[in-house]
């Protein structure tokens, strides 16, 4: 099945822009897509820019009003004020920064160390292949987020380290889908050409093998920011994320659980966010997978 | 009836089960339908961590303890008094080194065998052998030779020095029968075995417990402590958020919650059949600072930062509290409430910054926390808050408690700011001065780098002295010496906050490890 | 079909040593010091040395390693270094309270789930078809644990109806274990009262759990019943005139829930190790909880124990969809 996906590609050759033009085309079809696209867009506006629009900025950067604490939602604080009496909308807006540069930290050193070790594996072949995969196999059967947790806490609350926590469980399946690509890609017409012009191996691979599978990794990369964003929340809610006073929606929304069910507005914020967050990463992802990703569609 | 009998057959059985983690799943039926319904429910957030009278610590265990073993003297009433425990009386010689207590003849261990002298003594003897738990309450004041039984009722203590707090820290030393210890002695004193059997002659026992999640005190049938109420049985029930405890007592699921929060005491204030109780208790919060290496050995920066802190957001932030007015609790003997302190006062700090190395602020300090402990967030942030108007940055960085624990034995390891709690276990001045300030304890978190030979001086002449005026006045000097050193950013008295179920009877808060229930006067 | 089982379980070992040998690297390598965490506050370097001793945890990493796989071979997981109970009988008491937290949730998904694909896909481009594909985004895109908190909030808290969380309340005596499973267990002792209660207290963790297995499972099966309903014997059983009932039933269903297997298989494997939040929200005494208790406290032990009873499940899970797929689809051979 995928042959024939691949073959046809490769049958009708056409000049690229107007495949962009097509992918566009198709893209702007799915309402879904669209929806995505301006969730996301909403989102990175304020990953960039969330704490310089925040109402309050000195809230952002740890100042306190211990004479405003537990305000409900009104129109000065749209969502309350938490037990410090900081904005609970300022907090919110400033962890999209946290939030989703943490998500993206995770996928982007994700896909390095996936995309490295799958292609090696598919390009050198052998017992290299075989005993990266099998290690690939068993990481992805270890449960990631108790794997997470376990780096997380060994190292200590921090951003970094909790991105590299949960990077070190979010390689695999990316090593996988390069290695599917890059044994496929060996195959073709012209690895074969440039492998007889005598160019050498690691050119081969840079030059020529992956950037032919820079669209599926997207792909997965856009499904899995969503995820990414989730597992991070989860670290912080568990406790082993960030450190104060940096706000981030997980840590956020498992200090509210103190003050439930009474300042149920302090949950409100982050948890709508880390939802609208993820809401968009996904239809995206859906939409971008039916557009570049041929063999997923149906 | 023959409950006593069969309870210790299933007792014996259910521990083996406990220990195997299937107590929950296989707990026998009858049980529960034999010991009645009067079980209480406390709602607890720690967890017990073993049942050594000599080496466990905190105040689970402290509850786990005073009910199922017997110290010579308890503590009871407001203000705190000793009354009689295993000892049914006792005198002091003139000079306030000889005790010494008469055993209450009924008095009896589980196993049936009579509380006798030999077993006080060795009591005592262990504590002080292991050095572990409570014992720091009387190291330096009893000796292993020091203690002896004059006949089988009659104990005698020769202090090495007088001791004004004698009375009041017997109660957190707890009683062992010898016999069963020594029967399961291994090599390590019987500590292995006393993690989870126990050998005690408390009003309850081990009925079953789950670790993490349960545990079970059950009436000892024929109890040899006079009065007490109509419980059956206790449970400990561990919850480790404050809100859930709070919901479980108004919906009734618990009787009592032991770790309220000031927000959860406010959403209480009108739930029916829910007593709440706010009392003032010695548990004093403060910010240790690093007085020997970094810019806060300069006095003059420590008073620009107790200067600058904003007291008020730090009272705001702890709901029922009240400030504290230099080192000792308010109310406490020899306390003095016209101490002048350092109060929110910006100008002033300025002035003292001005005078350090750092006269425009500029530097940044580092501040620990225990991670989870939300109050103590909470602080590090309003210090984050207060530090900026000086110039100062402060980095923040949670620890596990352990980790802080570590960080306390050197001053090159101790961060700049460090927040305790500190919970008086006896209501005397001595307590909060000696731990907290005698340089003896440098090293350890209660005090880990402050010392001033003076205050020293101070603290060991007051805790010798019995003239309870005497004691006022060197109280009053070292309050003095203390503030003007100022090691610490003073901060609240927390008060107790528990809540309770309205059916709850004969609960009388004594303002001494209040959160450490004491089952037996309680009716359901 | 008796070798391939064979085979596929042979194939387990090398699972086991490679998970042990992942989770030893990362207990060890990595810093914090679990030993002095465990000894307490209070120990001396003596003790915290003793302590050591006596887990082990002074000698060479692989000494440590071969001690703990010849262990495994009794089936014995090590000793917890916080409780000193051991592994194994903290995973025997916690692992029932997990596998039927996750099994409802995933009934509650394949009942709702299956249908709602099928009527999706039957109905397809239609306004509740593109409804339903948003609102399947939506729910998988839900973090757990806020759903959890929010259902907690409105049943819990301000209806009150429902228990805030645990299995059963501790003053109800659970009925005798035989599954480990309340719900079935009460049922067996003929205990209705505990039966409900176990329910009651079941009910907003699975759904919490169940929403988004839910919402991939009816988008596979749309995905699956599209596919069948383009193959000719379903327009040749339309050409017949069949009724349309009997066709979608007999024929499109069947077939496209074996399609729709491997997504259960995968995501029961998933969930078992997804139950850490959930659990937290709830106070459910299962492998979530008992871990992120351990994982707090840097006791390694516990922790490498479920990732391996954890990982060993997840390739089960999938042993038993593939031998389910002959079940439902003949065509399919063993080899």
């Amino acid at each position: 099945m995928s042959e024939t996906a691949q073959t046809s590609e490769v049958e009708i050759p056409r000049p690229a822009d107007d495949r962009l033009r097509r992918a566009l085309f198709r893209f702007r079809q799915s309402k879904l897509s669209m929806l995505g696209a301006a969730v996301v867009a909403i989102v990175l506006f304020f990953t960039a820019f969330g704490t310089i629009l925040a109402p309050y900025p000195e809230h952002v950067a740890g100042a306190v009003d211990t004479a405003n604490r537990f305000q409900p939602p009104s129109l000065t604080h749209p969502f309350g004020t938490n037990e410090l009496g900081q904005d609970v909308l300022s907090l919110v807006m400033a962890g999209a920064t946290v939030s989703v540069l943490a998500g993206f930290g995770v996928v982007l050193i994700g896909t390095l160390i996936g995309t490295l070790v799958g292609a090696v594996a598919g390009f050198v072949g052998g017992w290299t292949d075989e005993g990266l995969m099998r290690l690939t196999d068993l990481t992805l059967t270890i449960p990631s987020l108790i794997l997470a947790m376990a780096i997380a806490a060994a190292l200590g609350p921090g951003f970094t380290n909790m991105v590299i926590a949960i990077s070190l469980s979010w390689w695999p399946g990316y090593a996988r889908l390069v290695r599917g690509e890059v044994l496929a890609a060996r195959e073709e017409v012209y690895v074969t050409a440039a492998r007889a012009i005598g160019a050498n191996p690691s050119r081969i691979l840079f030059r020529h093998i992956l950037p032919n599978v820079v669209s599926p990794i997207i792909v997965k990369m856009s499904l899995d920011m969503g995820f990414a964003i989730l597992t991070v929340a989860g670290l912080g809610f568990i406790g082993i994320g960030v450190r104060p006073p940096t706000p981030e929606w997980g840590t956020l929304l498992s200090l509210s659980r103190s003050y439930m069910p009474d300042y149920w507005w302090t949950a409100m914020a982050p948890g709508m966010a880390m939802f609208f967050a993820v809401f968009g990463f996904n239809l995206l992802g859906d939409g971008l997978r039916d557009i570049l990703d041929p063999k997923a569609r149906r | 009836m023959t409950v006593s009998k069969q309870f210790n057959v299933s007792r014996r059985g259910l521990l083996a089960m406990a220990g195997a983690g299937l107590a929950a799943a296989s707990f026998p039926t009858q049980l529960f339908a034999q010991s009645g319904s009067n079980i209480l429910i406390i709602a607890s957030g720690q967890d017990i961590p073993n049942f050594d009278p000599h080496t466990a610590t905190g105040y689970s265990a402290s509850f786990f303890l005073r009910n199922v073993y017997d110290p010579l003297v308890r503590v009871s009433g407001n203000p705190p008094e000793p009354v009689p425990g295993l000892a049914e009386s006792w005198t002091m010689s003139e000079d306030g080194l000889t005790y010494t207590f008469k055993l209450n003849p009924a008095a009896k261990f589980h196993s049936g065998n009579p509380v006798t002298a030999d077993d006080v003594v060795y009591s005592f003897q262990r504590a002080l052998e292991l050095a572990k738990g409570n014992s720091w309450m009387i190291r330096g004041i009893v000796t292993p030779e020091g203690v002896s039984a004059v006949d089988a009722g009659t104990v005698e203590f020769k202090l090495e020095t007088p001791f004004a707090a004698f009375l009041q820290v017997l109660p957190w030393i707890f009683v062992v029968e010898k016999a069963a210890v020594e029967a399961n002695l291994g090599d390590d004193q019987g500590q292995s075995w006393l993690l989870t059997n126990t050998a005690g002659s408390g009003p309850f026992q081990v009925a079953r417990f789950e670790v993490g999640t349960l545990y079970h005190l059950a009436r000892v049938a024929d109890a040899w402590q006079p009065a007490g109420g109509n419980l059956d049985g206790v449970i400990w029930q561990i919850v480790r958020e404050t809100a859930t405890q709070r919901l479980m007592l108004q919906r009734g699921e618990a009787h009592i919650a032991v770790d309220l929060t000031s927000e959860d005491m406010d959403s209480l204030k009108d739930a029916p059949g829910v007593v709440r109780v706010i009392e003032p208790e010695y548990r004093t919060f403060s910010i240790k600072m690093n007085t020997e290496k970094g810019p806060l050995a300069d006095v003059n920066l420590r008073k620009a930062i107790s200067y600058a802190t904003n007291y008020q957001a730090i009272l705001d932030a702890a709901g029922y509290a009240d400030l504290m007015t230099g080192p000792l609790p308010n109310g406490i003997l020899g306390f003095n409430p016209d101490l002048e302190v350092y109060r929110t006062d910006l100008d002033k700090a300025k002035e003292y910054l001005a005078k350090t190395e750092y006269p425009e602020g500029g530097l940044t300090l580092k501040m620990v926390h225990v991670s989870g402990l939300e109050q103590q967030r909470r602080w590090a942030l309003i210090m984050l808050d207060s530090l900026k108007k000086l110039n100062i940055d402060l980095e923040i960085q949670p620890l596990k408690w352990p980790d802080m624990v570590a960080a306390c034995k050197s001053p090159e390891t101790f961060p700049d700011l460090f927040p305790v709690y500190q919970t008086a276990n006896y209501g005397d001045p001595d307590n909060i001065a000696f731990a907290a300030y005698h340089s003896s304890r440098n090293g350890g978190w209660q005090n880990a780098v402050y010392h001033n030979p003076e205050v020293d001086a101070l603290i060991e002449a007051g805790r010798a002295e019995i003239d309870p005026a005497k004691r006022v006045e060197i109280y009053g000097e070292f309050q003095k010496k203390v503030v003007a050193d100022a090691p610490d950013i003073f901060g609240v008295l927390e008060r107790r906050k528990l809540g309770m179920r309205d059916n709850v009877k004969g609960y009388h808060f004594t303002p001494v490890a209040s959160n450490a229930i004491e089952a037996w006067p309680l009716s359901l | 079909m008796l070798y391939f089982i064979l085979r596929r379980i042979l194939l387990l070992i090398p699972v086991v040593i490679g998970l042990t040998v992942i989770m030893f690297a990362i207990a060890r390598l990595l810093p914090g010091d679990p030993v002095s965490l465990a000894a307490g506050p209070n120990a001396t370097q003596s003790e915290i040395d003793a302590l050591a001793r006596e887990f082990g945890l002074d000698q060479p990493i692989w000494t440590q390693y071969f001690d703990y796989l010849s262990g495994l071979l009794h089936g014995d997981l090590g000793t917890s270094l916080l409780t000193r109970r051991p592994v194994a009988a903290d995973i025997a008491a916690y692992l029932p309270a997990t596998l039927e937290l996750v099994i409802a949730a995933m009934l509650i998904a394949v009942c709702i789930g299956i249908p709602l694909g099928l009527a999706t896909a039957v109905w397809r481009n239609r306004w509740p078809d593109y409804l339903s594909q948003v609102v399947a985004i939506g729910a998988i895109s839900m973090p757990r644990f806020f759903l959890g908190l929010l259902l907690q909030l409105c049943f819990a808290m301000w209806l009150m109806w429902l228990p805030l969380g645990g299995r059963l309340p501790i003053i109800v005596i659970p009925p005798p274990t035989v599954t480990g499973f309340l719900t079935i267990d009460s049922l067996l002792a003929g205990d209705m009262h505990t039966f409900v209660t176990a329910l009651r207290h079941l009910a907003m963790p699975a759904i919490a759990m169940s929403l988004s297995p839910l919402a991939t499972i009816m988008r596979m099966m749309r995905a699956s019943t599209i596919e069948v309903m383009g193959q000719d014997y379903v327009t040749t059983a339309r050409a017949l005139g069949l009724p349309r009932a009997k066709i979608i039933l007999k024929y499109i269903a069947r077939n496209a829930v074996s399609a729709t297997l491997t997504v259960i298989g995968l995501y029961f494997g998933w969930l078992l190790g997804g139950t850490v939040l959930v659990e937290t929200v709830f106070d459910w005494p299962g492998l979530g909880l008992y871990a992120t208790k351990a994982i707090i406290s840097q006791d390694m032990m516990p922790v490498i124990g479920v990732a391996l009873v954890i990982g060993l499940m997840f390739v089960a899970a999938n042993l038993v969809i593939d031998l389910l797929y002959g079940v439902i689809n003949p065509k399919v051979r063993y080899s």
